[in-house]
């Protein structure tokens, strides 16, 4: 593994790729490689792009790594399309929209199929992050698949979040009840040259006016479109630095406008996200996560097999006839879960070098 | 390593050539078959496909021609993926070539040339057989 680590620090694409495909599957070796490749990284910040279906992520993307690509940043994307839940197959066809970078050596683009995850990523994403921040590739760009509402992942794993909206999303009621905006470091409005991407632009305006504490700038690239209010947000002194402050542009991804300045919001949150104590919030957050993530399955799995047990009749009979309530049901199953998982690894408890912190 | 992980396919069109049904066609079959496919858009080059094959690990390459430029176009597909270390990617083609013309393409490296009224299934059976072998 170590030669495998290596290789891919040299620039080895072809390791690069085949690491890819490891951690996009199971086995020992590959949770070895997992770990390995997180101690390894965690020092360039991600930007994650999400948003509705056809709002224009990939071609966004594109148009981002074309400028990017100016000012000689080597930059590596994930993309992640759904899989079917009928087939298990997959069309992973954001690269469509990039292959003008295909033959650049100093772009590195990886498709992935979510694979039943839902929330907008993939199980491998992390880990193919990692895999192109050890590559030297930086930034690092992620791009979840179509999402709706709620599928807010990227925000655990990216240090900066770009949600993507264009017209036709629907009237500001929308706005409000997606969960995705409160996840946004920078709102970014697409398909401006349509018409109605004025009103959406105004929409997401005063849908982040509405939240208290949280300072906002609207821009639109075209001087013949009519300038929306907001602006004097700009030098509120009275907003605190720890207070999360959302851009929003209006852009035009397919002819570029818009994106350059879109690109200079990003390398200020990138800056931002690089500054230590920020850096290590961020990175803590996302290991976390994964620890979380990974606690979950293992509890879910251990539940799963409890309930499973033919033995459990007699209780679900016992809260159908009013013997207990569903909280002292859910309680005792809860803990047996627990039980069970302690039973199958009793050393669980006693993870290394948790004494010498 | 793992014979049973999810297989990857990409299906391309190279060169000046826009007519992309069955491409697409092709893209929703393997899908719904159950694996995953990467479809490279209209009129790409062979090192926009070599280097999309080689960054995204693929098992197999289809390509799809209508141009008439299928002699030159596979062959320098399969050089590059020569030059690249990457022979093991299985190679196929499917498009409007003619009987004359199969012999050489299967020579370059093409495992199987499929011409227009090929069936689905049989398409789908040829890479079923070779992808399950394993790695």
């Amino acid at each position: 593994m170590d030669e495998l680590v290596d290789q891919i620090r040299r620039g080895d694409r072809r390791s690069l790729a085949r690491a890819m495909t490891l951690v996009d599957g199971v086995g020992p070796d590959v949770t070895e490689l997992k770990d390995r490749l997180r101690q390894s990284t965690g020092d360039v910040p991600w930007w994650g792009f999400t948003g509705p279906p056809g709002v224009g992520k990939s071609t966004l993307i594109d148009a981002l790594v074309t400028l990017l690509r100016r000012s000689a940043h080597r930059t590596g994307i994930i993309a992640i399309d759904p899989t079917s839940p009928v087939s298990g197959g997959a069309l992973l066809g954001d690269r469509v929209r990039m292959m003008r970078h295909a033959v650049d050596r100093d772009v590195f683009i990886r498709s992935l199929a979510t694979r039943g995850r839902e929330g907008g990523l993939s199980d491998a994403a992390v880990h193919c992050a990692r895999l192109l921040e050890l590559a030297s590739y930086d930034p690092v760009l992620i791009e979840t698949v179509g999402v709706g509402q709620n599928e807010v992942d990227v925000a655990s794993v990216a240090d900066v979040c770009v949600v993507v909206l264009g017209p036709g999303y629907g009237d500001d009621i929308q706005l409000i009840k997606a969960g995705l905006l409160e996840v946004a470091d920078v709102v970014v409005v697409n398909k401006c040259d349509l018409p109605e991407a004025g009103r959406l632009l105004k929409e997401v305006h005063s849908a982040f006016a509405g939240i208290v504490g949280v300072a906002e700038a609207s821009r639109l690239p075209d001087p013949h479109t009519p300038d929306s209010a907001g602006s004097d947000a700009e030098g509120d002194e009275s907003v605190s630095a720890s207070v999360r402050r959302v851009e929003v542009l209006g852009v035009e991804a397919k002819s570029g406008r818009g994106v350059e300045e879109l690109l200079d919001t990003l390398m200020e949150a990138d800056r931002v996200a690089r500054e230590p104590a920020r850096r290590q919030s961020l990175h803590d957050r996302r290991v976390l996560g994964e620890i979380r993530r990974s606690a979950m399955k293992r509890f879910e799995e251990s539940l799963d097999r409890v309930l499973s047990n033919p033995t459990y009749r007699a209780h679900v009979d016992r809260l159908l006839h009013g013997e207990c309530s569903l909280d002292m049901m859910a309680g005792r199953f809860a803990a047996d879960a627990a039980t069970e998982l302690y039973r199958e690894s009793p050393d669980a408890g006693d993870v290394p070098g948790e004494d010498s912190a | 390593m793992d014979g049973s992980r999810t297989k990857r396919i990409l299906i391309g069109k190279v060169g000046l050539d826009g007519h992309d049904r069955g491409a697409k066609f092709i893209v929703r079959a393997l899908r719904n078959a159950g694996y995953e496919v990467i479809y490279s858009g209209i009129r790409r080059t062979p090192e926009q496909i070599v280097r999309t094959a080689v960054d995204e690990d693929v098992d197999v390459i289809g390509l799809s021609l209508l141009s008439g430029a299928h002699n030159e176009l596979l062959a320098r597909v399969a050089e590059l993926l020569r030059e690249e270390d990457a022979g093991n990617i299985v190679l196929f083609a499917g498009g409007t070539i003619p009987d004359r013309d199969i012999p050489h393409l299967e020579s370059l490296g093409f495992k199987w040339v499929f011409t227009p009224g090929a069936p689905l299934s049989k398409i789908l059976s040829a890479l079923d057989e070779e992808l399950k072998e394993g790695v």
